[in-house]
């Protein structure tokens, strides 16, 4: 049983609509009582870092999905600004992040990007996977584009923990992995077909 | 009516037609009365050799005459299926004719099928044209259908394509139309009582005003004295089945349209519009027993391209697919704005036929018989 | 490296999809759900949808439609028309959507803007700007109400005072070259790209691949949107949905690209 974490940020429709179709059982979780029972979790994200991490603290889950993730060794991931937020702290904002997986979330770094709109990095790039037996991009092959919507980037402390990297005027980490801890910086639930691919990865790790 | 149950199962003992189709008679040595129309009425006069070329080469001359100082000298109807496809690249580039090519978007074309009719028409060098059905009215009108428990819930669909090829013909002032209706995969036709007569207006507006809930303002209609009296004898619109007069392996048909064209094939019989799809492999089996499978293998059996021990053993399985018929479910409801368990309703709901409805059988009878008697239709649907 | 977005633009008028031309005498051409399947199945890089009744009449979004439209869509989906609140767009983004397009509500009252930035976020909130060029002078002049109402604003001026106030992206339509098949607007589109650097998709005139293809040679990452291209083929106009498929569209790209 998967779960959606609604904290009050993200598609949860989209994630929903996805597993659905595919007929894997999910449950979107807006109570700490829905977790019981989840075996995996997705953690989405929109919208600005401060704003993400209040919600999440205060929606009254954090400590259940914190114990679950660590304790009971329940892979999460976390999608988009949910990947933000599993590092320590953001540029964009003040609040802690959970501090899940060592990286800090920054600016991405424009110099060398040439036309008018800078930031934010949006639309369809390429992911480079790094180790090609990572069984969350398991079919998906390398080169593949998703959709992105940021304008700040997961700056993993250790190399070790970047499952993909993603270029845009320098490369960035746009996936990153720690045990059971994974996060994306793209849009799975809107990347077609390969974001598909990767939901339902996801689901059978 | 005949009960289905009454009747002792048979099957034909040469092809895969059986007591289904509750009006099928069987000779003495078990043989069906679709294998015996084919082998006595069809067969002999059908001629894919030198005799059908030549005479297709006369019909084709014909066409380029009439057609000459028009913008198209014949029109022909594309779905994006298999024959329409081969008939139109065969009468454009071999035959080199000028069609008015045409295709009526009824709301439930699937991805495949524009790609292909994109695919053809472009690879052709051909211009389109299209019709397009007002959905709002085809939703009430195909929940009528629903409503009324007949099997040829279908009927909307197609009745919207011969509408509209009859009114392009006679708009454009075209003599010709040419379909890719064809003997080799078709020889043996649905029974009526499966698929009664989709041009049968008189039908589709009695279900309509039983069942509809809006005016069919824009639907087009036709009507069975305009299409088989006026516009063949008053106007002269003579309509042709090119792909009897030349060898049709649907088979090779395919392949070369994926190869020449970058044709997508189907995944399954009637893809091109998923309402046909989910009636065909499930609503007409599952809910009347008509299972329209044992019709296109019996056609492919009397013309050899398939074993009657093949058939058999494809009609073990389901013709519907067992994981993805939920999905249609909720695809067919949702589209058609009502709920799965509305659907599932009409799909329990007393059986009825075409007799429980006003219709213009008695003129299509009429019609045949005068037809078969000038042996001007070989066969034909029974 | 990224991509420059191919944009299908759909636009719905009594439950139908229609084309328009300078946004008058709506065509039908569908129902729009079963487009929306198409294009997904085609793997459109986004898609834009705009009720174009609802400002006009005043009337609610439809949130019916609106959900099975959401439902289909695996790639980000831009829906806009009669959205007036932060309430609306809140109860849009429910419903699976991850961009709401405002013309007239924020023409009229800018402050809805970081309004509804605060609630969803500012990359959600698309601002859709239809222009129509001055008769008698070089400038343009912002419309809405599906180009029946002159507003009498300069888009560039609204642009500079707007931008900083939590936009995501601007859209520029050009209602003279609305249907017409025969190129983009590029003075408008130069000035309102000189103006901001937030991103912009153009819409109004796209007639063929090419089209799309100087414009992304000229602006490399821009939203390259395109109504009457994506739904009509060839000289009888013809109702067809159309799309590059993935082989084409990286093909158009690298040539056009620098």
């Amino acid at each position: 049983m998967i779960g959606v974490i609604d904290y009050g940020l993200g598609n949860i429709r989209a994630f929903s609509n996805i597993y659905k179709s595919f007929d894997i059982p999910h449950r979107i979780i807006t109570q700490k009582h829905e977790l019981s029972g989840i075996e995996k979790i997705i953690l989405p994200g929109v919208g600005a870092f401060d704003d993400a991490m209040k919600k999440f603290n205060t929606s009254g889950m954090r400590n259940t999905v914190e114990k679950m993730v660590f304790e009971n060794k329940i892979p999460i991931l976390g999608v988009c600004v949910g990947l933000q937020m599993l590092g320590n702290s953001s540029d964009e904002g003040v609040e802690e992040g959970l501090g899940w997986i060592d990286a800090n979330v920054k600016v991405l770094d424009t110099e060398k990007v040439s036309h008018s709109t800078k930031l934010p990095h949006m639309g369809w790039n390429t992911i480079n996977i790094i180790n090609k037996e990572e069984l969350l991009f398991n079919g998906i092959h390398d080169k593949k584009r998703f959709y992105f919507l940021h304008s700040y980037y997961f700056d993993c402390n250790h190399e070790e923990d970047i499952l993909t990297l993603t270029n845009y005027g320098f490369n960035f980490a746009s996936s990153a992995k720690k045990g059971n801890i994974y996060g994306v910086q793209f849009h799975p639930e809107k990347s077609l077909e390969n974001g598909e691919k990767l939901l339902f990865n996801f689901a059978k790790i | 009516m005949m009960n289905n149950k009454t009747i002792k199962y048979q099957v034909c003992t040469n092809c895969v037609m059986d007591t289904s189709d509750s009006k099928i008679t069987f000779d003495d040595k078990g043989v069906c009365d679709h294998c015996i129309t084919f082998y006595n009425d069809i067969e002999p006069k059908w001629d894919t050799g030198d005799k059908g070329h030549k005479e297709l080469e006369k019909i084709v001359e014909k066409i380029k005459n009439q057609g000459k100082n028009k913008d198209f000298d014949c029109i022909m109807g594309m779905s994006g299926g298999v024959d329409s496809s081969y008939l139109l690249y065969m009468m454009k580039e071999k035959y080199d004719l000028r069609p008015l090519v045409f295709h009526v978007d009824a709301g439930w074309n699937s991805q495949i099928a524009v790609n292909n009719i994109e695919r053809l028409v472009d690879g052709l060098g051909l211009d389109l044209f299209t019709e397009v059905i007002d959905w709002e009215e085809m939703k009430d009108l195909q929940l009528a259908y629903f409503k009324s428990g007949v099997p040829h819930i279908d009927s909307p669909q197609d009745h919207a394509f011969f509408a509209t090829m009859y009114k392009f013909a006679s708009k454009h002032k075209i003599k010709t139309i040419l379909t890719g209706g064809n003997y080799s995969t078709e020889c043996i036709r649905n029974p009526i009582e499966w698929m009664y007569y989709q041009s049968d207006s008189t039908q589709l507006l009695d279900i309509h005003k039983k069942f509809g809930s809006i005016p069919l303002n824009n639907f087009p209609v036709t009507n069975i004295l305009w299409h088989k009296i006026y516009l063949p004898y008053i106007r002269k619109i003579k309509t042709y089945r090119p792909l009897d007069y030349i060898p049709y392996i649907k088979e090779d048909a395919m392949n070369l349209l994926v190869q020449k064209f970058g044709y997508q094939e189907y995944p399954q019989k009637h893809f091109e519009s998923r309402f046909t799809k989910f009636y065909e492999s499930y609503w007409l089996p599952e809910r009347f027993g008509y299972d329209t499978r044992k019709v296109q293998y019996s056609s492919l059996i009397v013309t050899n391209q398939m074993t009657r021990k093949d058939a058999l053993l494809k009609l073990q399985n389901k013709p519907y697919d067992t994981e993805t018929i939920k999905n249609d479910f909720e695809y067919i409801s949702n589209k058609l704005s009502i709920d799965v368990s509305e659907l599932k309703k009409y799909f329990q709901m007393p059986k009825k036929t075409y007799k429980d409805y006003k219709s213009q059988e008695l003129i299509y009878n009429l019609g045949a018989i005068g037809m078969r008697m000038l042996g001007l239709e070989k066969g034909g649907k029974r | 490296m990224l991509h420059p977005r191919i944009i299908p633009n759909l636009l719905i008028h009594k439950k139908g999809l229609v084309k328009t031309v300078n946004f008058k005498n709506p065509k039908y051409v569908g129902d729009p759900l079963n487009a929306v399947k198409i294009f997904n199945e085609k793997s459109v890089d986004e898609l834009i949808v705009t009720d174009i009744d609802a400002s006009v009449k005043g009337d609610e979004p439809d949130y019916e439609l609106i959900e099975k439209i959401a439902m289909e869509c695996r790639m980000p989906l831009c829906y806009g028309g009669g959205i007036t609140n932060a309430k609306q767009a809140k109860e849009i983004f429910r419903l699976g959507v991850e961009k709401i397009s405002i013309s007239s509500a924020a023409i009229n009252n800018p402050s809805i803007i970081p309004e509804i930035a605060e609630s969803v976020g500012s990359q959600s909130v698309v601002i859709v700007l239809d222009v129509k060029k001055k008769f008698f002078s070089n400038g343009y002049d912002i419309f809405t109400h599906n180009g029946t109402k002159k507003t009498g604003l300069d888009p560039v001026k609204f642009i500079r005072k707007i931008q900083n106030t939590g936009v995501g992206e601007i859209v520029i339509n050009s209602i003279d070259q609305d249907g017409s098949m025969k190129g983009y607007d590029y003075k408008i589109i130069d000035d309102v790209r000189e103006t901001t650097s937030l991103p912009m998709t153009v819409l109004g005139g796209a007639g063929s691949l090419d089209d799309l293809g100087n414009l992304i040679k000229k602006y490399s990452i821009i939203g390259a949107g395109a109504g009457s291209l994506f739904v009509f083929k060839g000289k009888y106009r013809a109702v067809l949905i159309n799309y590059p498929n993935q082989k084409e569209k990286i093909e158009l790209i690298e040539t056009f690209m620098v």
